[in-house]
């Protein structure tokens, strides 16, 4: 009886070991990702892929979602530090107002790496971003070329539907692709801006400019979820695929779905994979305090370019510009096929 | 002493005071705003007033009943999303089809009155059964409806809804869009509910007095879960025009028309304190905020000036409404 009862008794730990050992194996720690809200696909598929990507180097992930609400994130942020996590993603609602907690996380020894919003406002560990400037840059690129293709020269007029105008993001973009346009005196641009990023916004300010200004020749949206209504407005106009020429950024599923149907031209994407997957491969430096060295790496076939900035370690993955052409390509994050190669630790 | 005559023109004028104020206004903006005076932009003004008059007319409703309703915008999303869900093609849309295809409307619309009755008939249970205050009971529908929205979606869109549905947003009778008319028609039906059936003229009883309402023997509590059911059957039918104009649905579909919604109801002359409001006013309050937001798309104004002047008329609309009291207790 008593060897039965040591063998049920061993079995069980061995059982219970077994169970318990490949997480213990697997887990280097916890790490908190700060999202700024799921309403949109873009951060919906961050949380996704900072999760596998952080798994795949031995992290768990846990997310805490803002609903784009600064106070709550700087709530969720105090109650992080008091965790004492490996580490915190942080994408930040507000890049400025962030700043104490990012600091108060770093003065408590938790490293704190920066996901898509940049903070140039302090310090941090990492900072890993696609360039919401640089975004506006490569917008201006295509449009550039589109107008010459319809117009016979760069002119014509542009109508830029930006996103909610308290938000850092779409300014950002505006100001790259402004910048970029200012070379072309003979293009018109009228800015408007999606009051809180709200797609039906965006259908409005496309129906009541295509009335007031028929000669619109390109809609430039700042999210592709603002390009599906701005499609139902010029469909409701009339207007049938290739009238009015559309661009938009992010690179979300539907403004893929848009391309292949004609509607829209080009989708600046913000290469979401590439940027998690660059946490993850210096996630173990990072956590560990270790230096990271400037230079340049391949984030999931990307040249990502790491450099030392005054708000620390910052890479910068290009965003690309999608058309019909390549709109089926798998690493394009709006086609919904997280990277399956797992990612490596940078030695 | 007012002659009859004049007391009856000052009545006329104090009854449909926003209408006044819409005219002068967009007088002033055909005028000042350069392609502001079209048959299309006037067009335009209608349309994008459907959901939020939509939404206001179940809003008027419990507020001139008494009480209040904040979950009204989330419902919109979630019936939005459940028709995205259902019969979109592209995104989280499962794309569902039907035989003949004309049957997509009436299956949608049922669809979405449906999801909205429900949260509706959710809120007035913990309201009238449960005497749980309506404005804490809503503004908990509001946050979860925002929630279940999310979690159904996964934060993902619903996009590509059917010709059949879409044909809606499209096709026009008399320069505005089918989806305006259905805005229309229901203001009208409700308004006509509200001033010519028993129903209507006893909810005003009730937003004026309930305890004299329920002396007079008028059910107050039925009448009171009826109207929570029609405001979200209503935000039902509002998400329903927003998917069929947006061609599906986003986890941020909406967001910010409930505070259009109560500024158009006060603007409207809906007295907060209940027993008082008409809906056609309500409508005129609404084609005035989208009259003004359309001009401001138009010029160069910043977006900001929209919410600043939308916040100075819901102000000077609650001064009109006590001018307008004490106006009428000089003619009596």
């Amino acid at each position: 009886m008593k060897r039965l009862i040591a063998s049920l008794a061993g079995a069980a730990a061995l059982t219970v070991a077994t169970l318990l050992s490949p997480a213990l194996a697997a887990s280097k720690g916890t790490i908190y990702y700060m999202v700024p809200t799921l309403l949109d696909e873009f951060q919906t598929g961050s949380v996704t892929a900072i999760t596998k990507f952080m798994g795949d180097v031995g992290y768990d992930v846990k997310a805490l979602n803002a609903d784009n609400k600064t106070d709550v994130q700087q709530g969720q942020m105090n109650d992080v530090i008091a965790l004492k996590p490996s580490a915190i993603i942080l994408a930040a609602v507000d890049f400025d107002a962030l700043k104490p907690q990012v600091e108060a996380a770093r003065a408590a020894g938790i490293p704190v790496m920066i996901f898509d919003r940049q903070i140039t406002a302090t310090k941090s560990d990492l900072t890993s971003v696609a360039g919401t400037v640089e975004i506006g840059y490569v917008a201006a690129d295509q449009i550039q070329r589109l107008l010459k293709e319809k117009n016979g020269a760069v002119k014509g007029k542009v109508l830029q539907v930006l996103g909610d105008p308290g938000d850092p993001y779409t300014l950002d973009i505006q100001k790259g692709f402004e910048e970029k346009m200012k070379a072309f005196p003979d293009v018109t641009i009228i800015s408007k801006p999606a009051m809180q990023w709200e797609a039906s916004n965006a259908g409005s300010i496309v129906a009541d400019q295509i009335l007031a200004n028929p000669d619109i020749d390109l809609v430039f949206v700042h999210a592709a979820h603002l390009a599906v209504a701005a499609v139902a407005s010029l469909e409701a106009a009339g207007k049938k695929p290739g009238d009015v020429l559309l661009v938009s950024s992010n690179g979300a599923p539907v403004g893929l779905d848009l391309i292949r149907k004609g509607w829209e031209q080009v989708e600046v994407e913000q290469p979401l994979f590439a940027q998690a997957a660059a946490l993850a491969m210096f996630a173990d430096k990072v956590v560990n305090k270790q230096e990271l060295k400037p230079g340049r790496y391949d984030v999931l076939g990307l040249e990502g370019t790491l450099t030392n900035e005054a708000w620390g370690p910052n890479i910068k993955l290009p965003g690309a510009a999608i058309t019909k052409d390549n709109v089926d390509d798998p690493k394009f994050w709006g086609n919904m096929k997280t990277p399956e190669t797992p990612v490596k630790s940078v030695e | 002493m007012v002659s009859p005559r004049r007391r009856a023109a000052i009545e006329l004028v104090l009854d449909n005071l926003v209408w006044f104020i819409l005219a002068v206004v967009l007088a002033i903006f055909s005028i000042a705003v350069p392609n502001y005076f079209q048959i299309g932009i006037f067009a335009n003004i209608v349309e994008q007033s459907t959901f939020v008059a939509t939404l206001s007319i179940g809003l008027s409703l419990l507020i001139i009943a008494g009480y209040m309703d904040l979950s009204i915008e989330s419902v919109m999303a979630l019936a939005a999303m459940v028709v995205g869900i259902l019969f979109a093609k592209s995104g989280v849309g499962i794309g569902l089809t039907l035989d003949p295809e004309w049957l997509i409307v009436p299956a949608s619309l049922v669809i979405a009155l449906a999801v909205g009755a429900l949260v509706g008939a959710s809120n007035a249970f913990f309201v009238v059964r449960l005497r749980m205050n309506a404005f804490i009971v809503t503004l908990a529908a509001y946050i979860w409806g925002r929630g279940l929205v999310v979690a159904l979606s996964g934060g993902r869109s619903a996009q590509e809804l059917p010709p059949a549905l879409r044909f809606l947003a499209i096709e026009r009778f008399l320069s505005f869009p089918l989806i305006a008319w259905v805005s229309i028609v229901a203001t009208l039906a409700f308004a006509f509910i509200l001033n010519k059936t028993p129903f209507g003229r006893h909810l005003l009883l009730i937003g004026g007095n309930a305890q004299a309402a329920y002396r007079a023997g008028i059910n107050v509590d039925r009448l009171t879960a009826i109207t929570f059911v029609i405001a979200g059957a209503m935000a039902g039918l509002a998400g329903w025009l927003l998917a069929i104009r947006t061609s599906g649905a986003t986890a941020n579909l909406g967001v910010g028309m409930l505070f259009q919604a109560f500024a158009a109801v006060v603007i409207g002359g809906v007295s907060l304190k209940g027993g008082v409001g008409s809906l056609t006013g309500v409508y005129a309050g609404v084609l005035l905020l989208a009259s003004i937001q359309t001009a401001i798309n138009l010029m160069g104004l910043p977006a900001h000036f929209t919410q600043l002047i939308q916040g100075g008329m819901v102000l000077v609309a609650v001064l009109l409404d006590t001018v307008k009291l004490s106006i009428r207790k000089k003619l009596i």
